[in-house]
Parts: structure tokens; C-alpha cells; sequence
């Protein structure tokens, strides 16, 4: 009887200690293998890196002065301490002050010290790739120099008083780089220093260190990636808190989206991310082995219309070509609502965000009759120009955009669009050439910060690259005044006052915000896709 | 030839829109930045300086750097010719052991059921896309049957290091025959799991022609006096169609293998992306995309080397095989 009593207590606490134990810690899979469609376009020094792919390994193997948390919306609350504990800026917003983590070490167990934030921004400027974020962002115009203060105290000199200082340092391009394998060959800094692919030897491939993992292998073929592992790093700083949650990662590269879609459902890979196809999702959505990820996304796609001829360089004309947009049927014939329609250029979601173009109607056909009947357009004098758009998958399903919005744009019965189409790189150069009277363009950010989605597009320099041709002076004082100041509520109010005067002269026309899509087995864990749209391997991990 | 194919393809790519420069300046334009990257891309200079220079780099072995990435083109086509090649060899074995089977079978039931589902089955896989047979393929032995991974070249980790004795390393860059040359098995089986569905894929797509070219040659070989003289002397069937016949018959066959090496190439480029093989095929659309000028007159140059090799390769095999068109 004793015994019989015994051997149920044993069996019952077995048993819930069992299910205590799993609950807590559920064992975890230590490799993971993960599927892309993306490749490293180029190498992963940030001090060339621009791509995509390229940021989400820079980001995995190197540590920023500060980061955004997980599922942050773009706030500056969501900024967290990394490799800086805590931060002061002046009044003046010129200077700002970063008190640095202490006991960090590099994988030759080199302490890291303000030293080497100082030999980071100093090399990326110095260097100052074009093809790299530091040139095209321009961070050698806002920075001005680096002192060391102390071993943990850095100090950055801007030209310019800059809001989005924060975020800027939280950009893949700012995280820091391991000196000892990078290198200045000559006495001064040039392109020749960027750290270069070397087949078999992915320790010398990257300058990076400091990360959650470090590259155990990487293997490319052809300028494309075939194969790359990513190792837990033993010194990272966060190592305590217990990152990275997975091992490794086994990264398996496809050439397309439908290789990748197969490829998840055959259970081949544990996680598929860039690129999946709008139909290859929603048929995702219905398998039960799969789970998919929805986050918001920070890729806008808008309108441009040339300016400099007639007859877009009438703002009430390209007024009444907004009116006749209808977003809803982009969104939903073209991304089955895996995209949301967009109103202004920042990205919902982001500080700073108003619905400003929808006063124009969504779509308001008969606005645009009126509009254009003021110079005499009408059903038997239509308003005609040709729509361009790009055919070599630079953007998502443009295509079917174009198809969209001509159907659109015609539905008013007073204007007749034309398409026309070129690959990127010809559209890339009509579009320098400025021979293109409407144009689909889209955008991925840089920083978060809705001075990204606003000073390249309408700031009569700062968007000289887009070839519209518009300039407003007063335009330019309100973004200058929003990108200078520190306080919240005064860039909230100029940049409402910026969508009116874009809502005024209708320099772009902002079309739809898409989506951010992941797609996994249903024993993977801890993504997150945020408007940051950075892609945090250390947080990923899969359950047994 | 190969000079002539070089000289239109310089030319075509130059007459092109688009410019390989700009596409380093997608956010950015900056004009003195894009006049440095045009001087160190070499595209500042006269256009028949241009052509005399990649010239002299070519004889020398010298095919350039990437307007894209900078890196010598040289080194990037011979990393991902070995996997073109090793797609190219199965391929065509696949093709040619289907085409000349069935086209055999084909010519002995002539004008049967057999026959036309031969027939048939030839100008289907002749006719349909290779890309969506590809995916056909994908989504039966992949997706539904877990046999065979859908895409990539091998497991990772799973890359064979090729012959290694002591300090002497040596790797064709077929995995297949690195796999023998390391001796290991499971490598070898992980390679040939990998290289079956785009290998069967291409095959299939290129077996059409074998099979009517064997059909019509067998079917006229079969009826001559010397395969009746066999068959009269009590030889077996199979001894007389393969042993007798099919060896007169396979000459043409054997043209025809020279002249489908370049159908086989253009056939690659799809398969390489269907299934996401790491071969020049891929690499050529990267970088007509990219518009990089250097990369894609490589290829070619490449891809005409490796056809005008094929073919001699073929001529010296005929010779070989029927001593009359020896001098």
C-alpha cells in the first residue's frame, strides 16, 4: 500500500516537474537552417555594405553604440543601450556624448574601447565608398569628427544639428569594426581598405566583431552567396541575458521565390525570409505546418511625376492624378491586402505619420474631372502621358502595379495612360536622362526616421537623385527646421505642416506601405518584424 | 568565331540602354563621384580603346574586374563554371541514354501504340518550358515525396574538399568526382541527391530530338542486309539492335549531341535558376541585369570556348567511330 502510494507520488511529480521543466525550458534545436532568397551584394564591411542581405549579417556579427528594441515602432523611446550604456546630447544639438559598455572584448580578447567607435566612423568617412551608406547617406556631412574623451567616453562634433542622431547611430553602417581586420594599408584611408570576400577564410571576409555570432563559413560563387554559418558568439556582451537563443544558423540560398515557397513547404529550411511571392503567402496561410509572420513594413512605393515639362509642372495637374488613384485596389488586387494603402510619405506606424493625401479622395473622380477641366480636359480631350514602370523584380510585382494604377488613373474618363517599361538598369538611366513623364519608385529606408522618407524625395538637393525637378523653398525651410530639431512635439508640427505643403504642390504621390512577411515551421519562435525591418537572428529559435 | 562573338557582344551591351555606372548611384548622384566611378570602371575612355584594351587583356588571360563588384571576372566565372559543367555532363547523359532507349524501342514497334506514346512523349518534353517541368519535378520528388532537396548544389558541410595527400590538394569542382577523389560516400550520395531533378529536368527537356533522330536512323538501319545477314546467323535480338544497328545508327546521334551543347547551355540558364544552381547560367542573368560588361562578354567567351571544344571533341569522336571520314 506504502509502496503503491509512493510510486504515484513518484509518477505524479515526475510528471509535473517534467511538465514545469518543459514549459520553462523548452529544449531548443541548436541549429537552425534558414532560407533566403537575398544574397550579400557586395562584402560586409559597412563601410561599403548597402543591400539588404549584406545589413542583416553586419547586424548579426557586430554591435551598434545603441539598437531598437524588438517590435519597436520607430519611436525614439524604442531605442535601447548596446554598446553605449547611456548617451547626452547639447542643447545646441551639436554635440553628442556616448558612455561606452565596459568588459566588452573582441575575439582576440582586446577590450573595446571609445578608441575603436573613433576608428569606425573615421575609416567609413575616410574611405567614403560611393557605393557605401556612409556616402550614400551622406553620415560625412552630418558628422564632423570623433574625439575619445576617455577609454569609455566618445564624443561626436555634428556640421549639422541632426534629430535623427540616435537612429543614425543605430544604422548597420555605424556598427563597429574590429581594427585588427580592418586594416589601413597605405597611409591614408581609400577604397582599396574595404574588406573583401576571401574564399575560405570568412574571419578575414568581415572587419565585424562584437555581435551575437561571428561567420563560421560563407562560400560564394560567382559574386553570389552559396552557403554561410553563422556561430554563437562566447563573447558577445549580451551573452549573459542568454543570446544568441540558437547555435547556428545554417543559411541556404535560392534563386527565387518560388524555389524558396517549395522549399519551406518540403520542410527543407526551418525559416523562409525575402523573397516570398503575394500568392506563395496566402496559399502559406492555409497550411497547417507553417506559421506565417506579419509585421509591419517600411517599404513605401510612390509616384513621381516630371516637372519640368508640361503639363506636370502644374501642381493642380498632378493634384488631379492623385485624385484619381484608388490604393485600395493596388493593395488588394495586386497584394491581397498583404500591403497597406499609404497616404503620406512616412510610413504608417512611424512618428510623424498623417493621412495628408487622403483629402484628394481615394479615389475622387469627380474632383479630378473638375480639376482637369480647368484647362480643358474633358472625355473627348483626355489628358494623356505614359506611365513607366520597371520589369526586372527591382520592385514588387511592378507589372501588375502599373496595370493597376493605368486602370485606376482611366476610370476618371479624362485621362488615357499609356504604359511603357524598361529593365532596371535602362529605367535606372531614364530616369537620369529625365525622359519619363510618370515613374513608380520605391524606398527602403536607411535610418528610422521620417526625415529618411521626407528629405530625399522633397528637399530640393536632398532629392535631386529622383530627376522630378521640384524645389519649394519653403519646403526646404520646413524639412531643415524638422531634421535640426530635438524636440518631438515641434517635428510632429512641421511635419504635418510638411505633408499640407506636399498635399499643396503635389511633388510625389505616395501609393502603399508594404508588408514585412516571414514564413516558418510551427516550432520556430522569437521573429519579429518591425518597422526597422531588421532581421534579429540572435532572438530566432525553434523548439525540438 | 569566338572573336565574332566577342565583337557583337561588346557591341550589343554598349548599344543597350542602361549604364553600369548609375546603377552604383541608386539613392545618391553626386557627378563628380560618378565621373570617378566611370574613370575607375574604365568607361571614360573612346569606345575602340575599350575594345582593343579588353582585347589585349584577353590574350593575356585577362578577362577584367566586375563593373559590379569589382572582383576579377576570371575568378568568379571559374567558380561557377564547374557546376554548369557537372550539370552539363548528367544532362546530357540523362538525354541521350532516354532519347536513344526509347528512340531504339521507338524504331522496332513502328507505326504501334508504343510507338506514337514514344512519339509523343518525345515532342512533349521537347515542347514544354524547362522551368515548369522543373517545378513539376520540385513539387512531386520535393514537396510531396521528400526524396530529393528542391534546390542548391549540397547539404551544407556537405561539400567535397576533393584529393587531399599530404600538402597536395587537388579539386575539379565537380562534386561528384571530389567526392570519389575525397572517398567519401555519403558526400557522393549527397552530390548526385542534388544534381538528379535539374539533371533529369534538363535531360528530359532535351531528349525530344534523340529520340526521332535514333527512331528514323534505327528504323532504316534495321531494314538493311547486314542486320538481316545477323539475325539469318541466329544472333539475339538485343545483340543485333544495340551491337549491329544502333553503332550505325548512333553517328548522327553523335552531331547531334555537338550541336545540342548550345541548346544545352541556354537550357542551363533556366534550370540554374529553378533550382537555384550555382552555375554561369545564374550568373549571366545576374549580370545582364546588373549591365556588367566585363561579366557578360566573359561568359560568352566562355560559353563559345566550351561549345567549339565540345564540338571538336565530337568531330575527333566520329572520326573514332567510323575509320571511312579518317584521313
Amino acid at each position: 500500500m506504502i509502496v503503491g502510494i509512493l510510486i504515484v507520488v513518484i509518477i505524479i511529480a515526475g510528471v509535473a516537474s517534467y511538465y514545469f521543466y518543459s514549459t520553462q525550458n523548452p529544449a531548443l534545436k541548436d541549429t537552425l537552417i534558414m532560407g533566403t532568397t537575398d544574397s550579400v551584394e557586395s562584402c560586409l564591411d559597412p563601410a561599403r555594405a548597402y543591400d539588404f542581405f549584406g545589413f542583416e549579417i553586419v547586424q548579426s556579427l557586430g554591435s551598434p553604440l545603441v539598437e531598437y528594441k524588438a517590435d519597436a515602432t520607430g519611436s525614439i523611446d524604442d531605442i535601447i543601450p548596446a554598446l553605449a550604456t547611456s548617451w547626452d546630447v547639447s542643447a545646441d544639438g551639436l554635440t553628442w556624448t556616448f558612455n561606452l559598455r565596459q568588459g566588452v572584448m573582441f575575439d582576440s580578447e582586446r577590450e573595446f574601447t571609445a578608441d575603436d567607435v573613433k576608428y569606425t566612423f573615421d575609416r567609413g568617412i575616410g574611405i567614403a565608398d560611393p557605393d557605401g551608406a556612409f556616402v550614400g547617406v551622406g553620415i560625412g556631412d552630418i558628422i564632423d569628427s570623433v574625439t575619445v574623451v576617455s577609454d569609455y567616453v566618445v564624443k561626436f562634433q555634428l556640421k549639422i544639428p541632426f534629430a535623427a542622431f540616435l537612429s543614425l547611430m543605430a544604422f548597420q553602417a555605424c556598427y563597429i569594426v574590429d581594427p585588427q581586420y580592418a586594416p589601413m594599408a597605405g597611409s591614408s584611408w581609400s577604397i582599396d581598405d574595404i574588406v573583401l570576400y576571401e574564399d575560405g577564410n570568412p574571419r578575414g571576409s568581415n572587419p565585424m566583431a562584437l555581435g551575437p555570432y561571428t561567420l563560421k563559413s560563407w562560400t560564394r560563387v560567382a559574386g553570389k552567396d552559396t552557403e554561410m554559418t553563422l556561430e554563437a558568439n562566447p563573447l558577445y556582451w549580451n551573452a549573459g541575458a542568454g543570446y544568441p537563443k540558437t547555435k547556428t544558423i545554417n543559411i541556404v540560398f535560392y534563386a527565387d521565390s518560388s524555389g524558396l515557397a517549395l522549399a519551406i513547404t518540403a520542410g527543407d529550411v526551418d525559416v523562409a525570409f525575402r523573397q516570398l511571392a503575394t500568392n506563395d503567402i496566402a496559399t502559406m496561410k492555409t497550411n497547417p505546418d507553417l506559421k506565417v509572420w506579419e509585421g509591419t513594413g517600411a517599404f513605401i512605393q510612390y509616384l513621381c511625376l516630371q516637372q519640368k515639362n508640361a503639363p506636370f509642372d502644374n501642381p493642380t495637374i498632378r493634384g488631379a492624378v492623385a485624385t484619381a488613384i484608388d490604393r485600395t485596389a493596388l493593395v488588394d488586387t495586386v497584394f491581397q491586402g498583404q500591403a497597406q494603402e499609404l497616404y503620406s510619405m512616412i510610413p504608417i506606424g512611424m512618428f510623424g505619420h498623417t493621412e495628408a493625401f487622403k483629402v484628394l479622395g481615394d479615389p475622387n473622380y469627380t474632383l479630378t474631372r473638375e480639376l482637369l477641366a480647368l484647362f480643358g480636359y474633358n472625355e473627348n480631350n483626355k489628358l494623356s502621358f505614359k506611365l513607366w514602370y520597371e520589369t526586372s523584380g527591382h520592385y514588387p510585382q511592378s507589372p501588375q502595379q502599373a496595370l493597376v494604377l493605368k486602370d485606376s488613373l482611366e476610370a476618371s474618363g479624362v485621362i488615357s495612360v499609356t504604359l511603357e517599361s524598361r529593365d532596371w538598369a535602362a529605367y535606372r538611366t531614364a530616369r537620369q536622362e529625365e525622359i519619363m513623364q510618370a515613374y513608380i519608385l520605391g524606398w527602403y529606408p536607411d535610418y528610422i526616421d521620417p526625415d529618411d522618407y521626407i528629405f530625399p524625395f522633397v528637399h530640393s538637393t536632398g532629392g535631386s537623385w529622383i530627376h522630378h525637378n521640384y524645389a519649394n523653398p519653403q519646403m526646404d525651410n520646413l524639412i531643415e527646421w524638422a531634421r535640426g530639431n530635438t524636440t518631438s512635439a515641434a517635428r510632429q508640427s512641421l511635419y504635418s505642416q510638411i505633408g499640407d505643403l506636399m498635399v499643396q504642390d503635389i511633388p510625389i504621390i505616395p501609393l502603399y506601405q508594404g508588408g514585412a512577411y516571414a514564413v516558418s515551421r510551427t516550432n520556430v519562435e522569437g521573429i519579429y518584424l518591425d518597422i526597422t525591418q531588421n532581421w534579429r537572428h540572435w532572438l530566432v529559435y525553434a523548439k525540438q | 568565331m569566338i572573336f565574332i562573338l566577342l565583337t557583337t557582344v561588346f557591341l550589343i551591351m554598349r548599344v543597350l540602354p542602361g549604364d553600369p555606372v548609375l546603377l552604383h548611384f541608386e539613392k545618391m548622384e553626386n557627378p563628380e563621384l560618378i565621373a570617378a566611378m566611370r574613370i575607375r570602371l574604365g568607361l571614360d575612355k573612346p569606345l575602340p580603346i575599350q575594345y582593343f584594351e579588353y582585347l589585349f587583356g584577353l590574350f593575356r588571360g585577362d578577362l577584367g574586374i566586375s563593373m559590379q563588384d569589382y572582383s576579377p571576372i576570371g575568378q568568379q566565372i571559374f567558380s561557377a563554371f564547374p557546376a554548369t559543367l557537372e550539370l552539363a555532363i548528367f544532362s546530357m547523359t540523362i538525354a541521350v541514354l532516354i532519347g536513344v532507349l526509347l528512340g531504339v524501342e521507338s524504331s522496332k514497334s513502328y507505326n504501334s501504340p508504343k510507338d506514337h506514346v514514344v512519339r509523343l512523349f518525345g515532342i512533349v518534353t521537347y515542347a514544354i518550358p524547362v522551368f515548369f517541368l522543373g517545378m513539376i519535378l520540385q513539387i512531386i520528388f520535393g514537396v510531396w515525396l521528400h526524396w530529393l532537396p528542391v534546390g542548391g548544389r549540397t547539404f551544407q558541410t556537405m561539400a567535397p574538399t576533393g584529393l587531399n595527400f599530404g600538402d597536395l590538394h587537388f579539386s575539379t569542382g565537380l562534386y561528384t568526382i571530389d567526392s570519389l577523389f575525397e572517398g567519401n560516400i555519403i558526400k557522393l550520395g549527397t552530390s548526385l541527391k542534388y544534381l538528379f531533378l535539374p539533371s533529369l529536368t534538363l535531360g528530359l527537356v532535351l531528349c525530344g530530338p534523340f529520340i526521332r533522330l535514333t527512331r528514323s536512323n534505327m528504323f532504316e538501319t534495321l531494314r538493311l542486309d547486314f542486320v538481316t545477314a545477323a539475325k539469318a546467323r541466329g544472333l539475339k535480338d538485343s545483340t543485333v539492335t544495340y551491337g549491329y544497328a544502333l553503332r550505325n545508327a548512333f553517328l548522327p546521334v553523335l552531331t547531334m549531341m555537338g550541336l545540342q551543347f548550345a541548346l544545352l547551355l541556354g537550357g542551363a540558364v533556366l534550370t540554374e535558376t529553378t533550382f537555384s544552381w550555382p552555375g554561369l547560367g545564374r550568373y549571366l542573368i545576374d549580370r545582364i541585369n546588373f549591365r556588367d560588361y566585363t561579366a557578360i562578354q566573359g561568359v560568352v567567351v566562355v560559353f563559345g570556348l566550351f561549345v567549339s571544344f565540345v564540338s571538336l571533341g565530337i568531330d575527333l569522336l566520329y572520326a573514332y567511330l567510323d575509320p571511312r571520314i579518317r584521313l
